[in-house]
């Protein structure tokens, strides 16, 4: 029973490594290149959230649509005055430009928040649903059907929307998508801001069950990139599939480990499928 | 071996040896410049070892804080348990750094870029973590304190930073001549060309796995060797100092990548600039505001990296070339 | 009679469900010109790739000097005696020509005594002019000529040409040719790839044509030229 209780949390709890994830997968699938600082701009949305929460009295989970907004701002003015600029550039470029701007984020972050740890108290913190046996935490349960209703909404803009078709032909044949009018720059903004857009609300959808202090985003990196990994870099589908795994195998390895070791578990299975299979375990793009 | 260097080089180097050999008469033995200067000698060595395969095997590790931290431990527990010399655990601590780095080699062989970056980054956060929870073993995130009884040269303790100094200082040396004598012995010329199209290289005869891994063995011994001294220096460390993503790896490969990638000087040129840089932006600015002088560290880093990625040197090339009208680019 | 130098026995390659190669058999003597032709697809590049050891068959056997080169690695291969070049030119770009050519040589010597011979490579090539130049600032020929200088200094027995005259007008081509028969009196076996019908017929002793992975046909020039197979593969049904 416990196992199945924590097969249920880790559902809910990769529903919205999913969503965090996604972006970083989004961003490889149509540039071709790694954000290292990925999980800086979940920190972004968590503090985006949290300030709503301090000074406005909303909500984290209704923050966070105006923590996707602000956070998609910052990503395009990064994309045009940074990213843009080391696409044609050599890989040691590209690694450390965004190397750079994870230590530049996390330490402005510092600098503007100071270091303290923070939380928010909301109505539904500690409750439960019980379903049978089995407990449904709140926290967890709105945090996972935001990110569904996300992921849902994402995936009719990529399906149905011009933008978001204009992105997926510029990730698959980029000299064709310019052929067809297409502006590849834009298309790479779009991707880029669109990316780390999509982790800023994942960040503040979990802000009711954690706290939030500028070096949070060092939790979640080798988390996302395991995510990405294990469901293959570029693909979309296969980061919904590597975030429910990597949720299921926390959860299950909570049960068997301390916390630190947890990660531990997580990142052998990174360097096991980079190692074994790099191309994931859905295969991407790339 | 000769060493093919120009008078001019040759006159420079020695003048540059001189000074750096005098440079510590310069400054009060106990103070803290000079505790500045051995700091940056010794990431200026390990850059030059991560310039191995940083920049001679263009493999952009980013978990170099691996060996580091496994050479620190590895001295100061022989020390502590055994009471061995660390010069002694010295050798210790290469050895493993060198087990280490042929370990991590093979599952990575085959990635490159930013997978292989990626693929680094876990393993030194790996290093981390286990650092952090054996705490039978390495004394767990409190960290973990050398044993200091009386100055005495066998069992590398000092009194006297000066000495320290040019213990850093031939470190550097060392580091640098064996990456001076790979890149131009059969396995440097294997790299470039591995670096450029390693498929070519295999057909004309070049056993790529092999030669990657061996610079990627020497890089890490060196590496191992480096956490012994920094251990034998600070007297204390803590799993999230010495296996830390932005305290050591990403700092060496910065280093080497702002001074100039690839080039014997350049790991020293980084530290020069960014060592002291950084000491200064901590005095100036971390009294009041935690995280100042890291986020000026981040911002230097973007600024090289959008200028010239090849680093000082060649931005300097740059602008020498420009002053003369008419030489190649 | 002596066994053939290069004994190609069988061999297939499959790329996912793709059949690259279907059961290619030929034989290469010591000191003989082979050409290798066929209809653009028709996996010439494929087998050579195959032959070096960047793809391993999925059946058949490839013995050099009756020894099985299947599973090795290209640079086993290349310590064996058989290297190829490369379709579009593999050099390493931001070297210079004296350093691309040297690396064949590291094999069995140190760097001293491999530029040595990197420099004899070159003047029997006919290039020893430039080799301080830097690879990204030559010309066709030039780039054609330093890929085989690079391939000759690995001592080779057997050399696999992939297309190397492509980029050439025909007085270069003239050259070429010429620069070939003179590697082969000196003891090197060529095969070669080339799509200049001209050069390969006057070139070459024997060919061997490839469609869709299978050998079609094999003889001498003019037997090959006549024979209705090829023909039917190079213009299809109605020509023949």
């Amino acid at each position: 029973m416990a196992v199945i209780q924590a097969i249920l949390d880790g559902i809910m709890i990769g529903g919205v490594y999913a969503v965090i994830s996604i972006g970083l997968t989004l961003v490889f699938g149509v540039m071709g290149i790694i954000n290292f600082a990925q999980a800086e701009f979940l920190m972004l949305g968590m503090f985006v959230a949290y300030y709503a929460w301090a000074w406005l009295g909303l909500d984290p989970l209704i923050a966070a649509p105006l923590a996707f907004v602000v956070v998609f701002a910052l990503g395009a003015a990064v994309h045009q005055l940074m990213i843009r600029r080391v696409l044609q550039a050599p890989v040691v470029a590209q690694i450390f430009l965004t190397v750079g701007l994870l230590i530049v984020l996390e330490n402005a972050a510092l600098v503007m928040f100071g270091s303290s740890f923070r939380s928010v108290t909301t109505p539904y913190q500690t409750s439960a649903l019980q379903v049978g046996e089995l407990f449904v935490s709140v926290p967890y349960l709105a945090a996972f059907l935001m990110s569904v209703a996300c992921g849902v909404a994402l995936w009719l803009f990529m399906r149905a929307s011009w933008f978001g078709r204009a992105m997926r032909a510029t990730a698959q044949d980029p000299m064709a998508a310019r052929l067809m009018g297409i502006n590849a720059d834009a298309m790479h903004r779009l991707a880029f801001a669109l990316g780390v857009a999509l982790t800023a609300f994942g960040g503040a959808v979990i802000l009711p069950y954690l706290t939030v202090s500028p070096t949070v985003g060092g939790q979640f990196v080798v988390l996302m990139f395991t995510v990405v990994v294990l469901g293959g870099l570029g693909s979309v589908a296969g980061a919904v599939a590597g975030g429910l795994a990597v949720g299921i195998i926390q959860s299950l390895s909570a049960l068997a480990f301390p916390i630190q070791l947890q990660n531990l578990v997580l990142f052998v299975v990174f360097i096991a499928v980079l190692a074994l299979r790099p191309e994931g375990l859905l295969g991407g793009s790339r | 071996m000769r060493l093919g260097l120009s008078q001019r080089q040759a006159a420079l180097i020695a003048l540059a040896l001189v000074v750096a050999i005098a440079l510590p008469f310069a400054f009060d033995a106990r103070g803290y410049t000079i505790r500045i200067l051995c700091l940056g000698l010794l990431f200026a060595a390990m850059a030059q070892a991560w310039n191995i395969v940083g920049g001679l095997a263009n493999q952009m590790s980013l978990g170099h804080a691996a060996f580091f931290g496994i050479g620190a431990y590895t001295s100061t527990l022989l020390l502590i348990h055994f009471g061995i010399s660390p010069w002694l655990g010295l050798i210790a601590s290469g050895v493993l750094g060198g087990v280490a780095a042929f370990a991590i080699s093979l599952p990575t062989m085959r990635l490159r870029g930013h997978y292989f970056a990626l693929a680094t980054l876990a393993f030194g956060e790996v290093m981390r973590v286990i650092g952090n929870s054996w705490s039978e073993l390495t004394g767990g995130p409190v960290g973990i304190s050398v044993p200091f009884a009386k100055p005495s040269f066998a069992m590398f303790q000092f009194a006297d930073t000066r000495t320290y100094y040019w213990l850093m200082l031939a470190a550097f040396i060392v580091v640098t001549a064996v990456f001076v004598a790979i890149k131009r012995s059969r396995t440097g010329y294997r790299l470039q060309a591995i670096k450029e199209n390693a498929d070519a290289a295999e057909v004309i005869g070049v056993d790529t796995t092999r030669t990657k891994i061996i610079a990627a063995i020497v890089s890490g011994a060196l590496t191992a060797c480096l956490g012994t001294f920094y251990a034998q220096f600070q007297y204390f460390f803590d799993p999230d100092t010495v296996f830390g993503v932005a305290s050591v790896s990403i700092r060496v490969a910065m280093i080497a990548i702002v001074g100039g990638i690839g080039t014997a000087v350049g790991p020293l040129l980084g530290a020069l600039f960014v060592i002291p840089l950084e000491e200064a932006a901590n005095q100036v600015f971390s009294a009041q505001v935690a995280g100042l002088a890291q986020l000026v560290f981040g911002t230097l880093l973007i600024i090289v990296i959008l200028v010239e990625p090849r680093g000082f040197i060649v931005l300097w090339q740059r602008l020498v070339a420009r002053r003369k009208p008419g030489a190649p680019s | 009679m002596t066994a053939p130098l290069l004994e190609i026995e069988g061999v297939s390659k499959r790329f996912g469900g793709l059949s690259a190669l279907s059961d290619v058999t030929a034989h290469v003597a010591q000191g003989e010109i082979v050409g290798l032709i066929g209809p653009n697809g028709a996996g010439k590049t494929t087998l050579f790739s195959t032959l070096v050891g960047l793809h391993r068959p999925n059946a058949g056997t490839i013995r050099l000097n009756g020894k099985n080169l299947v599973g090795l690695k290209p640079h086993k291969v290349a310590a064996a005696g058989m290297v190829k070049t490369f379709q579009n030119i593999a050099l390493f770009l931001d070297s210079t020509v004296l350093d691309n050519v040297l690396i064949g040589g590291l094999m069995r010597h140190s760097v001293e005594d491999a530029r040595d011979l990197a420099r004899r490579c070159l003047d029997r090539v006919g290039i020893g002019a430039i080799a301080d130049k830097f690879a990204h600032n030559l010309s066709f020929p030039e780039r054609a000529r330093v890929e085989v200088a690079r391939a000759l200094c690995t001592e080779p027995q057997i050399l696999l040409l992939d297309e190397a005259m492509a980029a050439l007008n025909p007085v270069e081509m003239d050259e070429f040719l010429k620069l070939l028969r003179d590697l082969r009196g000196e003891g090197l076996t060529l095969v070669v790839v080339e799509h200049h019908m001209r050069a390969i017929m006057s070139l070459c002793e024997r060919i061997i044509v490839l469609n869709f992975g299978q050998v079609i046909a094999t003889g001498t020039p003019r037997e090959v030229s006549r024979d209705p197979d090829v023909v039917r593969a190079y213009l299809g049904r109605s020509a023949a």
